[in-house]
């Protein structure tokens, strides 16, 4: 078999299904831990409770490193796609592509947020882009954008937001100020020694636009956001 | 040059030794009339001069991203505004652009100091108000960068400079109403601003029309 025609297997539903579990034990930890005071519960239940969270904890450390040891080795970095969104779209591997830099560029952004333990789904990501209605030469950039941001939105690439509350953009403007801050900065130009400030400025940009953003999701205006990406990816 | 008016070449900060440092920017491949207007270089040039001036003043000036990003966004909105269709006011609205940058600063601060400036003079308008003098060192310095760089033109700074009692008056009036700032910044830079709306700018060519 030639080395061209080996296609090696679509690791993407086990880096979801890692990430899945790691999500629900560290969340499902927290929740027992915020929800329960192990102290004052009478003996043996204390016992009991300390020895089942110490397993959960321990649970959740061995995912995280088979994760990361899993993602590092064996299924290959996750270094973000860093080219802008014009030149993703319509390539052979758009879906995975457009995909993994959503997930990489929105863990990132959700961590400068203040709300890093948000699951982020790149299988959603994917189908996201699937979803997205056919276009044509015409379609501007930034309208294939503002499609895809409601698109993303539709198919919740966010799960546990309603959960954070340390973040810097309140939580039912959380998931649309993320996403808007990853599309505009994917649209934005920039080398690769710029993309970590490229990202972290798009993210202020989008705290500052949170209000705005809010309004034409919940409004479904599309064309606004899609407006607002025309006026401020020059910028970012 | 005016009269009486200073380079930035010279030292024009006696009372604080303190100038403004349009070298301290950082690089960029892009003319800066471009790279100001983006906030990943705005931030990083904001970052490294207010750290400067805080190692030079001898207090720790810590910057809020939030409120830097905010006025930078308010910036760009209000050059969208005002700019001029005619080329030939291109030139003036450049100075202006400078005003209304430390109008959206003062509007609402980003920067804090922790603490006195203590390597700064005690009459001086460094130790006055280490933020405010620090947004309108940034912006004279950025001023003075782009001016040179689109015009060839050396910017001249007003005496006014090393009066406090300017100071004192822009810190008063720009807690009241932050489009003080824009006149401010104006008057440093040699021009008589239109006190009524110090922050427009058809108001101020009107009133340099009337000056002339």
């Amino acid at each position: 078999m030639s080395r061209d025609a080996f296609n090696p297997p679509d690791a993407m539903p086990l880096r979801e299904a890692l990430r899945g579990l790691r999500f629900l034990l560290r969340r499902g930890g927290e929740t027992i831990a915020e929800t329960v005071n192990v102290e004052a519960l009478p003996k043996p239940a204390s016992d009991l409770a300390s020895a089942m969270l110490r397993e959960a904890g321990g649970l959740a450390r061995t995912v995280d490193e088979m994760t990361s040891g899993v993602a590092k080795t064996v299924l290959g970095g996750q270094k973000s796609p860093s080219a802008p969104l014009k030149d993703m779209i319509g390539g052979p591997n758009a879906g995975a592509e457009f995909a993994v830099a959503v997930y990489v560029a929105l863990s990132t952004v959700l961590r400068h947020l203040g709300a890093p333990t948000v699951l982020v789904s790149e299988a959603a990501a994917r189908s996201a882009y699937g979803n997205l209605a056919p276009i044509t030469a015409e379609t501007s950039v930034e309208k294939r954008a503002a499609d895809l941001t409601f698109c993303l939105l539709d198919a919740r690439v966010m799960r546990g937001t309603t959960a954070q509350e340390a973040a810097l953009v309140p939580g039912a403007a959380l998931e649309a100020a993320s996403i808007f801050a990853v599309m505009l900065w994917l649209q934005s130009a920039r080398s690769q020694d710029e993309n970590e400030a490229a990202l972290a400025a798009a993210t202020d940009m989008a705290v500052a636009l949170a209000p705005e953003i809010s309004r034409a999701v919940a409004g479904k205006d599309a064309s606004r956001i899609e407006e607002l990406y025309r006026r401020y990816v020059p910028h970012v | 040059m005016q009269a009486g008016s200073r380079n930035f070449t010279e030292d024009m900060c006696p009372m604080s030794e303190i100038r403004p440092n349009p070298a301290s920017l950082p690089p960029t491949n892009e003319p800066l009339r471009i790279a100001v207007r983006r906030l990943r270089w705005f931030k990083v040039a904001f970052q490294g001069f207010v750290d400067a001036t805080g190692r030079d003043l001898g207090c720790t000036l810590e910057i809020d991203d939030v409120k830097l990003a905010a006025a930078f966004m308010r910036w760009l909105t209000s050059i969208e505004i005002q700019k001029p269709a005619d080329k030939s006011q291109r030139k003036d609205f450049f100075e202006f652009a400078a005003a209304l940058m430390l109008r959206e600063l003062t509007a609402d601060m980003p920067v804090k100091a922790r603490g006195p400036a203590t390597l700064a003079d005690p009459g001086s308008a460094a130790a006055f108000w280490p933020e405010g003098y620090c947004c309108t060192m940034f912006c004279l310095s950025v001023h003075t960068a782009a001016m040179e760089q689109e015009f060839h033109a050396h910017t001249t700074l007003d005496p006014a400079i090393d009066d406090l009692r300017h100071w004192w008056s822009f810190r008063e009036n720009t807690l009241q109403d932050a489009s003080f700032s824009s006149g401010f910044l104006q008057m440093l830079l040699g021009h008589q601003p239109n006190w009524m709306m110090p922050d427009v700018f058809r108001a101020r060519i009107q009133s340099d029309l009337t000056v002339q």
